[in-house]
């Protein structure tokens, strides 16, 4: 399943469950404007996202919902128990079509026929369109009433529909047999349609004998290249008796080579027992009643439901013949068909879980806290198992047992493969595809690539390379600006790469690799490339750099400069880059997530980047020591070791404090001077202090105190500590305490400087 | 000459849209509300097109359609209704009763020509 | 007047309303070899074209009005309408 859905779906059965608790709260705390807000919001929301997907029925159903309690939020009408039904019954089905979705990647088939009842239920109270929206075909889909079409006309229509690919929109108009009686005039609303490019009619299979002229029997089918919005203004009075599709010259062109259709059509003859046919037939046929009931007039609405019932019949393996369809012989003929098919039993098995199953079943979401905790405890087992050594020791050389130590260290090697598996397990919990942040990319690429007129292909590779939930999401932004920028900036136009010997088509590539505990994603385009020249000079003119730099730099830290804030390369700022906002909030961007960014470019050959982030942000062992009083963090895998020492044993070597540890002068720095903390050593007590290396060199840190060792999540530093180079970030403490993480290399600098 | 029957209780209304239609070249019949206007038709009014509003005195839109129905000389006539935002939820019942369809007040210049338009062959 | 009916054809002028409805229909249910002429017809009423689509009468004159002429007529000379193609054209 495509990643973005998967989140989706994740995200539509909290919104779900927001829905469900809040309209049942609202029952008993009936008005609570919190509430309200609450589950209107989640509404919102949840329409929102639906719009990403071609979900029609699933937006629309949600739209009303929202509109409903937008009113009821707007203080414009109180919500009844009638109207919490009806939205609690719209989420349900919605919860139901998930289900599907989750299975099968679509809505169930009867979607469309299931959310106009509850729409109009829900537009009912706010007065919304009495007149239901004209029912919408599925896109791609063909509807049966095609076959009114002159198919001459039909098959030249999709030859110059593919020539120019665009789409012609059909609209079906199946008048109700009284309609003239309200003064309506069928075909003079027709002829006002715009752009009206056919129009054939759908006529009664055969005309009964005592025909009243005053009813209509006929029914229309007409395609226009009308907008959506013209058809459905002219037919509102009337929006239930249309239906619009709208087809590409393919979609009409398999239809006409007979390869789509109804998928009952075509389907396997008198199967009777494929649960999706059977499923399907089933909703035809309660589509059918449906219709039968609300709209028993007209002899070419009937014929189509009678076609509709024929071929579900068929797929039931239980086929009917009807000669002249009517209301009565129809309405027996499905209660029937309906009475003698029970539903398809529930297909067991993984992947395809249906209707009032669970919804993205197999993704459990949890609170981000719970995971930092269970990230906490790892961590804390990790300290824990390390004192095992010292157990063993104690085991061989304080009770003399040689034998105990070895099976307190066999236990230690057990318990340490099962602690280091829980962290990378735990780890692991947060890590998501990149499929994820890579998941608009192509859509922005095509959508901008229209507007700009260039043509661009993307290749996609390493998009299945993990790396932590909080790298991800902070990369969505780098990366769209990066497209942006090489739209924009880097491909040229079809007829400038033609000239310039390359394929019309440009070719952005988007590749992700883990390299150690970093995460390599590298964006390439082949288009103009940066010019260091022109750089240089842009620079200079915006004066981000001197004239004797302009001079002095390399090409490389020339390229470099386009990361400056405030620098553009486009001589015009377009719509589409924004003003200034660049390539610096790229940079920026990385950096905050501790990665880097590099950039390599060919005049001519094109631009790439590559962006160097942390495979997970998330997880940083320290030590925890502290200092005057305050705790700060020291990255575990400098400290060497941490040792006691009496005060004495510290020596004073060259106005440097020493010590001696095997044999070894080590000096030491006095963190409490370094970071100006306050602190009055007991001049007794031993001294506390931690061996690391740094920079291949061994040094002593004096601290106050040792305290364990912590897994923590390492944020960047943000505010005004921003400038605070001695520390590389900041952790939240299991006791909620905000810890301080020493950036050692700055440290010892400073501690240089300080003397 | 194409005749059109406005009815409105409000005089207001009358007044505002009288002008719009006479000026488009309609003739222009009015009543104060559903019983007037039946009143009028009875005297042999032949009006093209009905336009009423929903909430009057004495007999209301939705009624008056419903009667005016049974005239076989309005069976086929366009009568539209003028709605407010609020009673938009009659117009089930409206469509039922026989109304063609609606305008929502106020009533724009344009939008009540194009609908007249839109619903009158040879308007 | 809209309709002028004769024995053997019909004359369709201006905009057919849903008046001309019935006498139409009739008109064309009891006519042999209907014609009709819709040369002045700017145009039909549904249910005047429906009673055209039952009756299938030859179209003696196509209508000069661009819809009616492009999109209707093609209909109503139509395939299923044999009776059209089975009568010689004087004309």
């Amino acid at each position: 399943m495509n990643a973005l859905l998967a989140q989706f779906l994740a995200e539509a059965a909290d919104l779900l469950t927001q829905i469900d608790e809040g309209l049942l709260e609202l029952e008993r705390t009936p008005g609570d404007p919190e509430l309200i807000n609450d589950v209107f919001r989640a509404a919102h929301t949840l329409k929102g996202s639906s719009g990403l997907f071609d979900f029609p029925e699933l937006t629309r159903l949600t739209h009303a919902a929202e509109d409903l309690l937008d009113a009821v939020r707007a203080g414009e009408l109180p919500l009844d128990s009638g109207m919490t039904d009806d939205v609690l019954a719209a989420f349900d089905l919605i919860r139901g079509w998930l289900a599907h979705v989750t299975g099968s990647e679509s809505l169930p088939p009867s979607a469309a026929a299931d959310a106009a009842v509850l729409i109009t239920r829900l537009r009912t109270p706010i007065g919304g369109e009495a007149a239901p929206e004209p029912t919408t075909v599925e896109p791609g889909r063909v509807p049966a009433w095609l076959a009114y079409v002159d198919e001459e006309w039909l098959a030249a229509t999709a030859a110059w529909l593919r020539t120019t690919s665009s789409q012609m929109r059909f609209v079906r108009y199946v008048p109700d047999s009284g309609c003239f009686f309200r003064g309506e005039d069928p075909l003079h609303l027709i002829r006002q349609v715009p752009a009206l490019a056919h129009l054939d009619v759908i006529e009664p299979i055969e005309w009964p004998a005592d025909h009243d002229e005053y009813a209509c029997l006929i029914g229309f089918v007409f395609a226009a290249r009308a907008g959506a919005g013209e058809i459905g203004y002219l037919f509102r009075y009337v929006g239930d008796q249309i239906e619009v599709a709208d087809l590409d010259g393919d979609a009409i062109q398999r239809y006409l080579s007979g390869e789509t259709g109804e998928a009952l059509k075509v389907a396997a003859p008198a199967s009777g027992d494929d649960p999706d046919l059977v499923t399907e037939a089933r909703a035809v046929l309660a589509a059918a009643l449906h219709a039968l009931t609300t709209n028993p007039t007209g002899s070419a609405h009937l014929i189509s439901v009678a076609n509709a019932i024929t071929n579900a019949a068929h797929v039931l393996g239980d086929p009917v013949e009807i000669r002249e369809p009517d209301v009565v012989t129809l309405t027996a003929t499905v209660t029937r068909l309906l009475g003698d098919t029970p539903p398809p039993e529930e297909p067991e098995g993984p992947g395809s879980v249906d209707d009032g199953g669970q919804v993205g079943s197999r993704i459990l979401k949890v609170d981000q806290a719970k995971v930092d905790h269970l990230m906490e405890l790892a961590g804390e087992l990790n300290v824990a198992k390390n004192s095992l050594p010292f157990l063993a020791r104690a085991a061989e050389e304080e009770f003399g047992s040689r034998d105990l130590a070895q099976r307190i260290r066999d236990q230690h090697a057990g318990l340490h493969r099962i602690a280091e598996d829980l962290r990378a397990a735990v780890m692991d919990i947060r890590m998501l595809p990149l499929s994820v942040a890579f998941a608009r990319l192509p859509r922005m690429i095509r959508d901008l690539g229209r507007r700009l007129g260039k043509d661009v292909e993307l290749v996609v590779t390493g998009d299945d390379t993990m790396a932590d939930k909080d790298v991800i999401e902070a990369l969505a932004d780098p990366l769209m600006h990066l497209v942006r920028n090489s739209l924009d900036h880097g491909v040229e136009p079809p007829g400038e790469r033609r000239a310039a010997g390359k394929p019309a088509t440009a070719r952005i590539t988007l590749d992700a690799i883990a390299d150690g505990d970093a995460v390599l994603v590298d964006f390439a385009d082949d288009g103009r490339g940066v010019d260091p020249a022109r750089v240089r000079r842009t620079a200079y003119d915006k004066g981000l750099i001197g004239a004797v730099e302009s001079r002095s730099l390399s090409d490389a830290d020339a390229l470099d400069l386009i990361f400056r804030p405030g620098f553009s390369t486009a001589e015009e700022i377009s719509d589409l880059s924004g003003r200034g906002v660049g390539m610096d909030a790229v940079r920026a961007g990385v950096e905050k997530l501790g990665g880097t960014v590099t950039l390599r470019s060919e005049p001519g050959g094109g631009t790439s980047i590559r962006l160097r982030l942390p495979l997970s942000m998330a997880v940083t062992q320290v030590m925890v020591v502290s200092v005057g009083g305050q705790r700060f963090g020291i990255p575990v895998d400098l400290v060497a070791e941490s040792v006691r020492v009496p005060a004495g044993e510290i020596g004073r070597v060259l106005h440097q404090d020493v010590v001696v540890l095997r044999g070894e002068v080590i000096p030491v720095v006095d963190l409490a001077r370094v970071l100006e903390m306050p602190c009055r050593p007991d001049a007794a007590a031993d001294r506390a202090i931690v061996i690391a290396g740094v920079a291949g060199q061994r040094v002593g840190l004096l601290v106050e105190q040792f305290h364990r060792e912590v897994d923590v999540l390492l944020k960047p530093m943000e505010g005004l500590l921003a400038y605070a180079d001695e520390f590389s970030g900041t952790a939240l403490l299991g006791d909620g305490l905000v810890l301080l993480v020493l950036n050692l290399k700055e440290v010892l600098g400073l501690a240089a400087r300080v003397g | 000459m194409t005749t059109v029957l406005l009815i409105d209780d409000s005089t207001t209304m009358l007044m505002s849209l009288k002008p719009i239609l006479t000026k488009a070249g309609y003739a222009v019949e009015t009543a104060n509300h559903g019983k007037d206007a039946l009143d009028k038709l009875g005297k042999g009014i032949k009006p093209d097109l009905i336009i009423t509003d929903v909430n009057m005195p004495q007999m209301d839109g939705i009624t008056f359609v419903r009667e005016a129905r049974k005239d076989p000389g309005l069976r086929f006539t366009p009568m539209l209704m003028l709605t407010t935002e609020s009673d938009q939820a009659k117009r089930a019942e409206a469509k039922t009763a026989g109304v063609t369809g609606w305008l929502v007040k106020p009533v724009a210049p344009d939008q009540l020509l194009g609908v007249i338009k839109q619903v009158l062959p040879g308007a | 007047m809209p309709l002028e009916l004769g024995d053997t054809s019909a004359t369709l002028t201006g905009v057919v309303t849903v008046d001309e409805v019935e006498p139409f229909a009739a008109w064309l249910r009891g006519t042999a070899k209907p014609r009709v002429n819709l040369r002045k017809c700017n145009h039909l009423h549904t249910g005047a074209f429906q009673a055209m689509m039952r009756f299938r009468p030859k179209i003696s004159a196509a209508p000069a009005d661009s819809f009616l002429a492009g999109l209707v007529l093609p209909l109503l000379e139509g395939s299923s309408g044999a009776p059209i193609r089975q009568e010689s054209d004087p004309s």
